[in-house]
């Protein structure tokens, strides 16, 4: 066989290669997805989003949210750690043990610590060294957990609790990745913002609430009528000074209202199989989560 | 002029393709691509498992991070199983239901050799019985015999070691012994018969 045969054959080769590994065998896999369950608890995950947050994806798409937002969540990777969820009886025992496995303590950080129950006592170890830590601390008396935390720049920024996977967007079509972060990433902002009023004030002027933003105001998704006509609870409840003017009030449109809905039901933080999150009641995701939303809400 | 030169008939019939050996630098760059490129298939490619997204690199480091494992998640298995298929009669806290079923917090019959309990929801039990002191005469239809051998010994490791049961685990492997050893028994077992069992 002559040489440009072969070339031909062996390009063609790599280019099936290729097409199968990047296209066909991740269709076969995302492609027929179905519910999975959440780990521990075994909810169905995820629940299609109800009737006014569907209608909301589709103004999300309409106005072409997508274009600064992302939703796509990256996590870098886990921090191991070992967690007091509760004393016991023997609770000098317990600071002795801890002082041992853990010398960076101070005791009465140490003691501090255990008025304010769960208790981090290690982050960023190996999960075989968390295991071990946990013996001699349940051996004092206490309840222990081997937690599990997500990290990276993304989850710092307080954008969610773990990085976002195929089955969060199992109910979207299309799904609205974004390819560009001009705005924050949108994946969790209903764990984030979950309040209807603030988002709402967000769309009618997003300079209310984040001085300097750059997005631009959606006025046309509400009206400005006389305030005798409009029951208060329909009415946009905006700062002192940056209302329409005496006597009149800002009232959402219907899209408008969607538009939120859809937003409050982006939470993408069940704990599914190949996210693993393992945290006590009480102790946040990243402590930045909460610093986040102290800043960002009124 | 230089183009002329390259028409001339005489040097084109000069012109022979040669045989360049590629040179070794080369040779060595695509090797060293190539390994580059199955380790980082290695660490970032999960082995197509649908189930692994970076920065995870296959499914084991996941499934070592999942909340529980080994023993606990064989108990926690073990209660789901129980909940489902004994605490209706038994209840949800062991301490079993007056005129229904005895309780199985502090229980001989749990406590005691494997044997015995695991003929127990094999096959059943009827007749009186003692249990912590009160006798019981009711009977418990053979509820474990559809189970698989893992999800009965996990029911019955989980009502040995809660509400402050301390008795070893049971192995699935112990629960098939059981069942070959007493096929094609159909009657339920009464107290009697079990306590000749080890
Ligand atoms: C339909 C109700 C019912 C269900 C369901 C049931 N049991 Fe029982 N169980 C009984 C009764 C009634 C007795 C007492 C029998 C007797 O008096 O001879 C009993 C007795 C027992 C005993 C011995 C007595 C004691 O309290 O220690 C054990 C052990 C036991 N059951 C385990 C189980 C296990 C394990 C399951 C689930 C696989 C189960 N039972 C499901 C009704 C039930």
């Amino acid at each position: 066989m002559s040489r440009g045969s072969w070339i031909f054959i062996l390009s063609l080769l790599g280019m099936i290669g290729s097409w199968f590994g990047t296209v066909l065998y991740p269709q076969i896999q995302l492609g027929r997805m179905v519910e999975t369950r959440t780990v521990p608890d075994g909810q169905v995950y995820p629940v299609a989003r109800p009737g006014l947050a569907a209608q909301g994806r589709e103004v999300y798409r309409s106005q072409g949210c997508y274009t600064c937002h992302s939703q796509q969540v990256r996590q870098e990777g886990v921090s191991v750690g070992l967690a007091i969820t509760k004393v016991g009886t023997n609770q000098t025992a317990l600071v002795e043990a801890i002082l041992r496995i853990a010398p960076q303590w101070r005791r009465d950080q140490v003691t501090a610590g255990l008025e304010r129950l769960p208790f981090q006592v290690m982050d960023g170890v190996a999960a075989a060294e968390a295991e071990r830590a946990r013996r001699p601390l349940e051996a004092a008396g206490a309840t222990t957990m081997v937690t599990v935390r997500p990290v990276g720049a993304d989850l710092a920024r307080g954008w969610g609790l773990r990085r976002s996977v195929a089955a969060d967007f199992l109910w979207d079509h299309p799904v609205m990745l974004g390819s560009q972060r001009v705005g924050p990433d949108l994946a969790g902002v209903g764990s984030r913002l979950p309040d209807e009023n603030w988002l709402l004030v967000h769309l009618w002027d997003p300079q209310i609430h984040t001085p300097g933003s750059m997005m631009p105001p959606y006025r046309y998704l509400f009206e400005v009528r006389p305030a005798a006509e409009v029951a208060s609870q329909d009415a946009l409840l905006l700062p002192e000074g940056k209302g329409p003017g005496p006597g009149k009030v800002v009232v959402p449109r219907p899209e408008a209202r969607a538009l939120v809905a859809y937003l409050r039901s982006l939470e993408a933080k069940a704990p599914l199989f190949e996210t693993p999150v393992i945290l006590p009641a009480g102790l946040s995701g990243t402590s930045a989560l909460s610093v986040h939303a102290a800043v960002e809400r009124p | 002029m230089s183009m002329q030169s390259s028409l001339d008939p005489q040097s084109v019939t000069d012109a022979k393709a040669g045989q360049v050996t590629v040179p070794m630098w080369l040779v060595v760059l695509l090797a060293v691509l190539g390994y580059w490129g199955m380790v980082y298939f290695d660490h970032h490619g999960g082995w197509f498992d649908a189930r692994v997204y970076a920065p995870f690199a296959s499914v084991s480091v996941v499934n070592e991070l999942q909340p529980v494992s080994g023993a606990e998640a064989f108990v926690n298995r073990g209660r789901a199983v129980y909940e489902t298929t004994c605490a209706l009669c038994h209840g949800s806290d062991g301490q079993g239901k007056p005129g229904q079923a005895p309780p199985l917090a502090g229980s001989d019959f749990v406590l005691g050799p494997s044997g015995r309990l695991i003929r127990i929801p094999l096959h059943g039990l009827t007749g009186p019985i003692e249990v912590r002191g009160q006798v019981w005469n009711l009977a418990m239809p053979a509820m474990g015999a559809a189970l698989s051998p893992e999800d009965l010994a996990a029911a019955l490791t989980y009502i040995r070691q809660a509400w402050g049961n301390n008795a070893g685990p049971i192995s699935a492997a112990e629960v098939e012994a059981v069942k070959a050893a007493t096929a094609g028994r159909t009657l339920p077992w009464t107290a009697a018969e079990l306590k000749s069992i080890q």
